[in-house]
C-alpha cells in the first residue's frame, strides 16, 4: 500500500470517516474533526508508520499534508536511526 | 415545594432499545440472557451475560473515538429521552438544566482495553484518549455537551443503586428550585473478560442453566444462583412540573418520593432495616401510605441474600398487604445491569403505570418457602390499575435507594 492508502485506511478505521469522501485535497475542517480526534489519529499515525511526531500542533490541513509530513518523518527518522 | 414529572424516556437494555420494546419484551417473558459473544468467554467458569445491541449513529451524529462505550449507551439512551420529551431549552433554560448519572465502573470496557495493550501485547503507550474515556463522569459530560445543559453535571457511583441515587437526587435538585430540568439516569459496560472474571469470582453470579442459558437468573426461586450481569444505559427527562405545564410537555407520571439509607453494617450483605427504612422514607416523601402501592419493581437479584432480606423487608413496611401487592423482579430477562439498573427499572415503573400492566418474574418454578409473596411468576399481567409504583435498588456498600412514580 502507498502512504496514502495506508493514511486513508486509518481515516477510515480510527475516525470512522467515508472513503468516499477522501481524496488528496480533502481538508480535515471538512471531516468535523475535533482536537481530541486529531490527537488520537496522530497517536495513530505514530504506531502505522513506527515514527515520533514531534508537536501535536503540527500543521495539517490537508490529506495531503498528512501524507508529506509522514513521507518527511519516515525519511529523516529512518535515516537518523 | 415543587412538583416533578417524567417527561421523557430512553432505554438501551438487553431486553429491547427504547421503551416500548423494552416493555413489548418483558411483558412478553423474552430474556436478553445469552452466551457471550466475546472470544474471552472460554476462559471464564460462566460464559452467559445480558448484552446490548445498538449503533450510536442511530441516535446521534458523532464519532465514537473519544467515547467508552458507557457514554456511547448514555448518549443512545439520552438522544431518545431528550427527543421524547419534545423539549427545546432557550439559554436561560439551559442554565436551569442539568445532568444526573450513575455508573458503578465507569470506564470499565477502555479500562480493559488498555490493560490488555500494556500487560498482554506488551505495548509501551496507550492512547491519549484513555483517561477521558475511562474517568467515570465522562458519560454525564458528553450529555451536558451534547445538549448545552449547564447547571450541576454529576456522577453517582453507589454500585447496584447508582442510578437510581442519581434520579433520586435529581428529583430532590428541582424539588428543591436548584433546577428545573434533569436529564438523569444510569449507564454500565462490564461485558468484558477483567470485570466478568472479578464478579465471576466474587460469588454472585447466576450458574448457566444446564438447558437453556437464557433462563439463568432465577429471582426469588429455591433454585436461585444469583444475577447475570447486563450492561445498559437508562435516561429519563425530568421537569418541574410547572416548567413541563408551561410548554406543554406529555407528562408520564410525577417522580414523587424518594428513600436513600445506608446499612452501615457490611460491605456486600444486605440489612432488612436499612431497606425498610429507605422504603419508610420515599413513602412519606411521596405523601402515600402502603395501602396505595400497585406494584413493586423489586431489586431481586437472585442472590441467596437480597431475595429473602427484600422480601422480609417489604412484609416490615407493608404488613398484611405486601401479600396483595404485584412484586416482579425484571432483572430475571434484563440482567443486572449494575450502575443502570435503578434507571432501567424506573422506565419500567413509569411504563407500569402507563400501561396498566406488570411484568413477570420470569424462571420462577420453584418457590423459595422463604420468598412467599406475590412475585408475577412467569406471566405479565395486564388491565390493571396500576396508580403508585415502588422501585428498589439495594447496593453493595449498603446504600440503599427507593423511588416512587404516581400517575398524574
Amino acid at each position: 500500500m502507498t502512504t496514502l492508502e495506508r493514511i486513508e485506511k486509518l481515516f477510515v478505521d480510527k475516525l470512522e470517516l467515508n472513503r468516499d469522501l477522501l481524496t488528496p485535497q480533502s481538508t480535515l475542517e471538512s471531516f468535523g474533526i475535533d482536537s481530541l480526534d486529531k490527537i488520537e489519529f496522530l497517536f495513530a499515525l505514530e504506531d502505522e508508520f513506527k515514527i515520533k511526531i514531534p508537536e501535536r500542533d503540527v500543521k495539517i490541513d490537508t490529506v495531503q499534508d498528512v501524507v508529506d509530513m509522514v513521507d518527511r518523518l519516515v525519511a529523516e527518522q529512518s535515516a537518523a536511526g | 415545594m415543587r412538583r416533578v414529572v417524567v417527561t421523557g424516556l430512553g432505554v438501551i437494555s438487553p431486553s429491547g432499545n427504547g421503551p416500548a420494546e423494552l416493555f413489548d419484551n418483558l411483558m412478553a417473558g423474552k430474556s436478553g440472557v445469552c452466551r457471550i459473544s466475546g472470544s474471552y468467554a472460554e476462559k471464564l467458569s460462566i460464559k452467559i451475560a445480558a448484552e446490548v445491541h445498538f449503533k450510536l449513529s442511530d441516535y446521534v451524529s458523532r464519532k465514537t473515538t473519544a467515547l467508552d462505550r458507557t457514554s456511547q449507551m448514555a448518549l443512545a439512551a439520552a438522544a431518545q429521552a431528550w427527543a421524547d420529551s419534545g423539549i427545546a431549552l432557550d439559554d436561560a433554560g439551559k442554565v436551569r438544566a442539568g445532568v444526573y448519572l450513575g455508573t458503578g465502573m465507569g470506564g470499565a470496557q477502555s479500562l480493559d482495553e488498555v490493560t490488555t495493550q500494556l500487560y498482554k501485547e506488551d505495548k509501551s503507550r496507550v492512547s491519549p484518549l484513555s483517561i477521558v474515556k475511562i474517568m467515570s463522569n465522562a458519560p454525564a459530560a458528553h450529555i451536558s455537551i451534547g445538549y448545552g445543559l449547564m447547571g450541576p453535571c454529576l456522577t453517582y457511583t453507589t454500585a447496584c443503586s447508582s442510578s437510581s441515587v442519581a434520579i433520586g437526587e435529581a428529583f430532590r435538585q428541582i424539588k428543591y428550585g436548584l433546577c428545573d430540568v434533569a436529564v438523569a439516569g444510569g449507564t454500565e459496560s462490564i461485558v468484558n473478560y477483567v470485570s466478568m472474571k472479578c464478579w465471576e469470582s466474587l460469588g454472585v453470579v447466576a450458574l448457566e442453566d444446564p438447558v437453556d442459558a437464557s433462563t439463568s437468573c432465577k429471582p426469588f426461586s429455591k433454585n436461585r444462583t444469583g444475577f447475570v450481569l447486563g450492561e445498559g444505559a437508562a435516561v429519563v427527562v425530568l421537569e418541574d412540573l410547572e416548567t413541563a405545564r408551561k410548554r406543554g410537555a406529555k407528562i408520564y407520571c410525577e417522580l414523587s418520593g424518594y428513600g436513600s439509607t445506608a446499612d452501615a453494617y457490611h460491605i456486600t450483605g444486605p440489612t432488612i432495616d436499612g431497606q425498610e427504612r429507605a422504603m419508610k422514607l420515599a413513602l412519606d416523601e411521596a405523601g402515600i401510605n402502603a395501602d396505595s402501592v400497585d406494584y413493586i419493581n423489586a431489586h431481586g437479584t437472585a442472590t441467596a441474600a437480597n431475595d429473602v432480606v427484600e422480601t422480609k423487608a417489604i412484609k416490615k413496611v407493608f404488613g398484611d398487604r405486601a401479600y396483595r401487592i404485584p412484586v416482579s423482579s425484571t432483572k430475571s430477562m434484563h440482567g443486572h445491569l449494575i450502575g443502570a439498573a435503578g434507571a432501567v427499572e424506573f422506565v419500567i415503573s413509569v411504563l407500569a403505570i402507563r400501561n396498566k400492566a406488570v411484568p413477570p418474574t420470569t424462571n420462577l418454578s420453584i418457590p423459595d418457602p422463604e420468598c412467599d409473596l406475590d412475585y408475577v411468576p412467569n406471566a405479565g399481567r395486564t388491565g390493571l390499575d396500576i396508580r403508585s409504583v415502588m422501585s428498589n435498588s439495594f447496593a453493595f456498600g449498603g446504600t440503599n435507594a427507593v423511588l416512587i412514580v404516581r400517575e398524574f
